[in-house]
């Protein structure tokens, strides 16, 4: 016989308020409730009707014929021990009690799975439905829109250092801009090159075709085929239109940040813009990689020897390292190892040509660069 | 410890009379008025996470206040919203709260929070629930008048009625009628409860009031 004792409850018009908690034992002819108040109540196992429900489900309720009298138990033994005490017939009624139950559970484990999968399948949907949509729409729209937005950020940012108008300067950078235009994708384009006195191992590109080059990267480039690398690198930035889809995929992430979770305040609001940076920065990297392929072929096309590019980057990388690959996915720039290799491989697949060297005096114009006051901080390239 | 429900139904609220060394537990913020000879002490509702729980799934707050008379003294406790308050009186037995209803309740009672399932969160009665059980008095409060129905087999509620149900109720989420009854007929949604058990109803949805006073705001 089975000794336990369960924890549980009557249902009986004997009791004063209908219903009373209970301990539940098993004698060998039937289950036996004694309820806190002293009262019990005795079931036969050959009159009992067996249920299960309950807020849980696994409510077990063992009812006498006419129903006027229920004793409940929700321990997970329960069940078990009343087929081991109850005899063939309930033995076999609480194994399809079980079965039955566990069916329901799985069910609605399934229906919570597939729920899951659902959702992640429709944010990954949505999330390369907006990434590909802005980019779509941003290469529906007429150069002109670049270069406004682009006139507009330029003349509100704050550039971090005085521009440099030394002719020597500006003219050879506007010489090597000059012979790799007639070769970008996208014709007439307006290339405005801006030299500002900064330490910064940097440039940029804005939409619709202006350029900064900071004079840290000048002093760091040991020939005009090195800055002409990183300068064909940010035109392809501005025909590829870079800008103006990282502008529209961030509007994008945006919009539906707000229309998924509403009016965003608090952490909604942080957890948006992490999704934001993260997702618009990753899919940064993937821009870079294509403006070096596109720079590389630019570079031979004008004729210039795209070793310089893999030269700077070789430099870079003895003076900063590499990143480790597992922090490159959160860098706006593929290691330079990985970008190295890269323009390797696109160079190796190139017809062989001959180079003519840039016929500029690089000295000179770094030399009026050093006469400058001396840089106060340190940056890179990017 | 004697308490009384006063100025039923419509702005019910908890009168409670303490004798010297009295404790009772109450709703952060439930406190309307108190004699200065009852201490307060605020403490997690439960453990940490316990309390985390019931404030992000059971609607509840995180902290509770333990009121302990030093004397003589009262406390007076009330509601957000304009209803009733039931108290009902746990023998060993459970009670299943929805979110935000539970007010008060003797120290030997047992806070807990379960998982309602989402035909309950379907249904606008909430993810989670409150359970409370054990010893002792517990007093809920809902909007509008609570009334109570003993199930015997099945009993149907329109959705954001249901207060509090035995855990010996089942709860499934189904239309009112057919598809074009249910939708036309402005009952939409309704609760399905399976007895045996007893539920507290209360006479007025705040959801329904809240789309009330929505399609004003959108008119104007």
């Amino acid at each position: 016989m089975n000794s336990s004792f369960f924890t549980g409850g009557v249902f009986s018009k004997q009791l004063e308020d209908g219903r009373e908690s209970a301990q539940i034992f098993f004698s060998p002819e039937a289950i036996i409730a004694r309820t806190q108040g002293g009262k019990t109540f005795t079931l036969r196992y050959d009159e009992c009707d067996l249920e299960m429900g309950g807020a849980s489900g696994r409510m077990v309720f063992c009812r006498n014929p006419d129903r006027s009298l229920t004793i409940f138990c929700e321990d997970r033994r329960f069940l078990r021990a009343l087929a081991e005490e109850g005899g063939e017939e309930l033995a076999a009624i609480c194994r399809a009690l079980l079965r039955r139950h566990h069916l329901r559970r799985f069910h609605h484990l399934s229906i919570l799975l597939v729920c899951v999968v659902a959702l992640i399948v429709a944010l990954v949907i949505g999330y390369y439905g907006i990434m590909a949509g802005a980019r779509a729409v941003v290469h529906k729209l007429p150069m002109s829109v670049d270069e406004k937005i682009g006139a507009a950020a330029i003349q509100s940012m704050d550039l971090m250092g005085e521009p440099v108008d030394d002719a020597v300067v500006t003219d050879t950078i506007q010489q090597i801009v000059d012979r790799l235009a007639p070769h970008s994708a996208v014709p007439n384009v307006r290339y405005r090159v801006q030299v500002v006195h900064a330490p910064f191992v940097n440039a940029f590109a804005l939409p619709g075709g202006n350029i900064v080059v900071y004079t840290g990267l000048i002093e760091q480039a040991k020939s005009p085929e090195q800055l002409a690398g990183i300068l064909a690198h940010e035109m392809s930035h501005v025909t590829m239109r870079h800008g103006m889809e990282r502008i529209a995929q961030s509007m994008g992430v945006t919009i539906a940040t707000e229309i998924v979770f509403g009016d965003t305040g608090g952490l909604v609001a942080l957890g948006g813009e992490v999704l934001k940076t993260t997702t618009v920065n990753a899919y940064s990297r993937n821009q870079e990689a294509e403006a070096d392929a596109e720079g590389v072929r630019m570079l031979h096309a004008a004729g210039i020897d795209p070793m310089g590019l893999v030269e700077f980057f070789c430099r870079l990388k003895e003076q900063q390292g590499d990143l480790p690959s597992s922090l490159t996915w959160i860098s706006t720039h593929p290691n330079h190892e990985a970008r190295i290799a890269a323009i390797r491989q696109q160079l190796a697949r190139l017809p062989k040509t001959d180079y003519r060297p840039l016929d500029l005096d690089w000295n000179a114009v770094v030399e009026r660069v050093r006469r400058l006051p001396p840089p106060k901080a340190i940056g890179h390239f990017r | 410890m004697q308490v009384t429900v006063r100025n039923r139904p419509a702005f019910a609220n908890i009168h409670v009379k303490m004798a010297p060394g009295d404790v009772i537990l109450g709703e952060a913020d439930a406190m309307a008025s108190m004699s200065p000879t009852v201490q307060i002490h605020a403490r997690f509702n439960g453990g940490f996470f316990s309390a985390l729980a019931k404030r992000y799934f059971g609607g509840e707050s995180m902290f509770i206040n333990e009121f302990v008379a030093l004397d003589e003294g009262e406390i007076v406790f009330t509601q957000p919203l304009p209803g009733d308050i039931e108290c009902i009186e746990l023998k060993g037995t459970s009670l299943f709260l929805q979110p935000g209803a539970f007010i008060a309740c003797e120290p030997t009672v047992h806070l807990g929070v379960g998982w309602a399932g989402f035909s309950s969160w379907i249904g606008r009665e909430g993810l989670f629930r409150l359970k409370v059980s054990g010893q002792g008095r517990v007093w809920f409060g809902a909007y509008g008048g609570i009334f109570v129905r003993e199930i015997e087999d099945e009993y149907v509620v329109d959705t954001g009625h249901l207060v509090a149900y035995e855990p010996t109720i089942h709860i499934k989420v189904g239309m009112a009628g057919g598809i074009f009854s249910s939708f036309f007929s402005g009952e939409g949604l309704v609760t399905r409860v399976y007895g045996p058990g007893r539920i507290y109803l209360q006479s007025r949805s705040l959801s329904g009031l809240a789309a009330w006073t929505d399609s004003f705001l959108f008119m104007h």
